[in-house]
């Protein structure tokens, strides 16, 4: 396979990946959470290479995840002692943990294979040459395992969209019908922690928060319709993908940084041309509201 | 500055590296106060991660890495960063964090890649500014801390003079707006105190660590301290002191400063959350459950009594199935009873029964329930001297005995 | 178990803290009634509704659902809570937050059948709402918003609604036509308990009432619980609960 094809299609199954669950995170307001399950992961990369001693994806995944499970449950802990706003709690656990990686990287980084500039950059210009053999067909191995979290992700949107829907705009009531409001966003958090250790290897650690925040609150600017949100949350994700890998190719840069960059221009075009709830039409509303309201009150006298 | 360094026993690297820790410490300690009790702790993560841009902004137009400038370069692009998370909140649909999260990705996004793009214009002295990633304390030279110590010192300064006025805006912004108090000044204000914080710290903690620094000091003398006055001073202590301690732990195994002093800065607010008197998580766990004991060892001493009125003094299985209590709670406030001397178990069945000291217990406990439950419903009715308000416990001791014998008359 | 009431509460107490929300509560809703619960503010009406449901935990006492433990039992219920926690802006339209209203019989992970659609759309237009199905929910005006949410607790088909404050910041001619369809609902055999503060209204439209300041002072037939000298003891006797007898 072409070696920019398989850059782009990573970062693309990257970018879905993050995009399904993206406007989920952005509505519960648990933006900020993510960010914080998405640094966790790098103690738990350091972890599981000092307890097994690999780098296999699987060991990662499950490494990864269970540092982010214990993120969570660090921030509710400490929240639910009402004696720290979550806010703060979030921004004392997450950095202990992402310090502890780093820790962990610098005293041991001959072995892991891992340091720290792959953290920030992530390493989505390797992809190409990592290759897996899948009944005779030589695959990029990022393609695999990213595509199969994908697909996870899709498969957990689809199947579990009402619950998460429900409990997402109402948690209260979900409570009442039975959907285990908690069990479902502990999932969910599950969910971003597994795409953000695998995300991880191809955008590096903040990007991937690029890629859960900024597509998803831009959606948001875009439609009323939350299946609408999904697929656009996926689209901007894309755009990020092809135009930020065409960028750095022009540019000589970072991958990562201009997908982080595309969707920052694609959020700040949304943020003023939407048609519902832009500045500019909310501005040009507002102005055409007082007109009609200044003739009407002319008229009366 | 050098005076300083020479007094402290260390080498000279190491005692500029934990002077800069200490001034970093003080400052994020008592100006990440304006965030942290704002409940805004994570717009500072946003203003760090949007300094390493800054940086790298500054560089590219004076094609030199000199402190003043790099600083100066982070001041401008926190400050922008906080601008445009405030105007993307109020103009728009998308709600505080996800605002936080966009500004911060964004921001970084374009610190890389202007990173990288520096890296590749082959520019010697370009070397080092990753370290604004991560931070690094080696390499720290006395100009720097002068730069730190001086926008310290006018930052502290400020929030000196500006106490009262900051102590107001601080804590109920609608007030100060209503006193005439120029509210959007202020906020401004406090946001770039956070920007100066982050700022004198960030080429020693790094972008992505600040934050910690801003919260962890603040945190901790916030379960010592209900007073703003001793709170800003003793958050800065607490944040020099992690600073130093962190610093010497990291010269001391040769690890990285910025991750140490977080480290140690987490251990120092989880310790002051679990174990401040009166106030952490293991106190008040410790009296919650002394608490449940006490009201289910009133329960059961009331529900004995109500079961040796209604029939045959009743055995233990028969007050569970009575009372509904799980098995273990009933055995063991049983014994407790038992021991205080309130109850016996007589005859083979042990039913249970109890002693005279029991049934004074319980009619006293009935009195005080009694008071209680005059007070539902005649409390509206009654003048007090002044805003006291009962202790369902003991209101007679939290009202006084005018009052209750008062109640007691409304009552029958 | 026939003849059990609808809603039953047995020497609840809850408290926040050293501070009891309340005190021994005591109370039955009949089954096929309209029950109100009325009270001083900080009287623990809302507690109470969820301590009855078991969405809190109660320091001791328990709570029977038509003869049931209420948490084995909350299929049989359909919960109004107060609306402010509602986000307005969520990408949700209101025949889809009607629809959730068959969620729990739908099951997990399955999809909402034409069935179980129609029955949404029939409570959708019960509350003269049917023309509003694809508007987001942050474009309806505050009482349309009521409506939808009694839709959506209508298109539950619980034998039993429980509802929270559900005319606070409603307009008068919505508050008018939802009792009357609480009043409809109750002549087709169902149960309801409101929390309520109105006490004219109660008098007029509510069969049942208890009358709660932390303790049940009375639970019973209006027109007992909610005598003058009940009153008294519930609001004290100051000028403000003589006017609210009057």
């Amino acid at each position: 396979m072409n070696d920019d094809l398989v850059i782009i299609i990573t970062a693309g199954l990257t970018a879905t990946a993050c995009g399904l669950l993206g406007p989920f995170l952005v509505l519960r307001r648990a933006a900020l959470l993510s960010d914080a399950v998405s640094h966790a992961v790098l103690p738990g990369i350091v972890a599981t290479w000092l307890l097994l001693h690999t780098r296999a994806p699987f060991a990662v995944i499950v490494g990864g995840a269970i540092f982010a499970v214990l993120c969570v449950l660090a921030i509710d802990g400490l929240r639910s002692t009402g004696l720290v706003r979550s806010d703060a709690a979030i921004g004392l656990v997450f950095p202990l943990l992402f310090a502890l990686g780093v820790l962990g990287v610098t005293r041991y980084a001959s072995g892991i294979h891992l340091d720290l500039d792959s953290t920030i950059y992530g390493e989505i210009a390797f992809a190409p040459f990592d290759v897996w053999t899948i009944g005779g067909v030589d695959v990029a191995r990022s393609i695999v395992v990213i595509g199969s979290i994908a697909a996870l992700n899709l498969a957990f949107v689809i199947l579990a969209w009402k619950e998460l829907k429900a409990s997402t705009f109402d948690p209260g009531f979900s409570q009442t019908i039975g959907l285990r409001p908690q069990m479902l966003s502990r999932l969910m958090l599950v969910a971003v922690a597994i795409t953000a250790v695998t995300a991880f290897e191809s955008v590096g650690a903040i990007l991937v928060v690029t890629l859960l925040i900024v597509p998803g609150a831009t959606a948001y600017l875009l439609t009323d319709r939350l299946a609408v949100m999904v697929a656009l949350a996926v689209g901007i994700g894309w755009i990020g993908a092809v135009a930020g890998y065409w960028g750095a190719v022009v540019g000589d840069s970072s991958i990562a940084g201009t997908m982080g960059l595309v969707c920052a221009v694609c959020f700040a075009l949304a943020l003023l041309v939407s048609p519902k709830y832009g500045l500019i039409a909310t501005a040009v509303r507002r102005r055409r509201r007082a007109r009609a309201t200044a003739t009407a009150l002319a008229a009366e006298r | 500055m050098g005076w300083l360094i020479d007094l402290l026993p260390l080498s000279y690297t190491d005692a500029v590296v934990v002077i800069g820790a200490a001034i970093l410490g003080l400052t994020s300690g008592v100006l990440g106060s304006f965030a942290v009790l704002r409940e805004r702790s994570l717009v500072g993560d946003a203003i760090a991660h949007a300094a390493l841009p800054g940086v790298c902004i500054a560089f590219l137009l004076t094609g030199a890495k000199d402190a003043g400038s790099l600083i100066v370069g982070a001041a401008f692009a926190g400050i922008a960063a906080a601008v445009l998370m405030v105007a993307i909140e109020r103009t728009s649909r998308i709600r505080p964090d996800a605002a936080i999260g966009v500004v911060l990705s964004c921001f970084f996004s374009l610190g890389i890649v202007l990173l990288t793009y520096i890296s590749s214009q082959n520019n010697a002295n370009q070397a080092g500014l990753e370290k604004y990633l991560f931070g690094q304390a080696a390499g720290l030279l006395e100009r720097d801390l002068v730069v730190m110590a001086a926008l310290a010192g006018a930052s502290l300064l400020f929030v000196a003079i500006g106490f009262r006025i900051l102590k107001v805006a601080l804590f109920d912004a609608d007030f100060a707006g209503s006193l005439g108090l120029p509210v959007r000044v202020l906020d401004v204000a406090m946001t770039v105190l956070l920007v100066v914080a982050v700022v004198i710290g960030v080429r020693m903690v790094g972008a992505i660590l600040m934050v910690a620094m801003l919260i962890s000091p603040v945190v901790a003398a916030r379960q010592l301290t209900h007073r703003l006055r001793t709170l800003l001073p003793l958050a800065g202590v607490i944040g020099a002191g992690i600073g130093i301690a962190g610093a010497l732990l990291a010269t001391g195994s040769e690890l990285p400063t910025g991750p140490v002093v977080v480290v140690v800065g987490f251990c120092v607010a989880l310790a002051a959350v679990l174990l401040s008197p009166g106030r952490g998580a293991l106190w008040r766990a410790r009296h919650v459950a002394a608490e449940r004991r006490r009201a289910a060892f009133e329960g059961v001493l009331l529900e004995v009594e109500t079961a040796m009125h209604a029939g045959p003094p009743p055995t233990v299985a028969e007050l569970r199935l009575a009372t509904g209590r799980p098995r273990a709670q009933l055995t063991r406030t049983l014994r407790r009873l038992e021991r205080a001397g309130l109850l016996r178990r007589d005859g083979a069945e042990h039913r249970l029964r109890l002693t005279e000291a029991g049934a004074a217990a319980a009619h006293e406990l009935e009195q005080r329930r009694d008071l209680w439950a005059a007070w539902l419903e005649h409390g509206a009715s009654l003048e007090l001297p002044d805003a006291r308000e009962p202790d369902p416990r003991d209101v007679r001791a939290s009202l006084g005995d005018d009052v209750a014998d008062r109640l007691q008359e409304l009552a029958t | 178990m026939s003849g059990a009431a609808a809603l039953e509460v047995r020497r609840i107490t809850v408290s926040y803290g050293a501070r009891p929300v309340l005190w021994d509560v005591d109370a039955t809703f009949p089954t096929g009634s309209l029950s109100a619960i009325v009270g001083p503010n900080g009287a623990g009406k809302s507690t109470l509704l969820r301590a009855a449901l078991g969405l809190i935990a109660v320091d001791s006492g328990q709570s029977l659902i038509s003869g049931h433990p209420a948490r084995a039992a909350l299929d049989h219920v359909a919960y109004v809570p107060q609306r402010e926690a509602v986000d307005w802006d969520f990408p949700i339209t209101v025949g889809e937050v009607v629809a959730m209203g068959r969620y729990r019989s739908t099951g997990w992970f399955r999809r909402v059948g034409r069935e179980d659609r129609a029955i949404a759309a029939a409570a959708l237009d019960r509350v003269g709402m049917a023309a509003y199905a694809d508007r987001q929910i942050g474009q309806l005006s505050g009482g349309q918003r009521q409506r939808v949410f009694f839709a959506r607790a209508l298109a539950q088909e619980t034998p039993l609604l429980v509802m929270d404050e559900p005319f606070a910041g409603i307009d008068a001619r919505t508050q008018a036509s939802l009792l009357e369809l609480l009043g409809e609902l109750r002549d087709e055999g169902r149960s309801i308990v409101v929390v309520h503060h109105e006490l004219a209204t109660v008098r007029e439209r509510f069969d049942w009432a208890l009358l709660l300041n932390v303790r049940a002072i009375a639970c019973g037939p209006v027109s007992e619980s909610l005598a003058p000298d009940m009153l008294a003891r519930a609001y004290g006797t100051g000028a403000e609960a003589l006017q609210w007898a009057g």
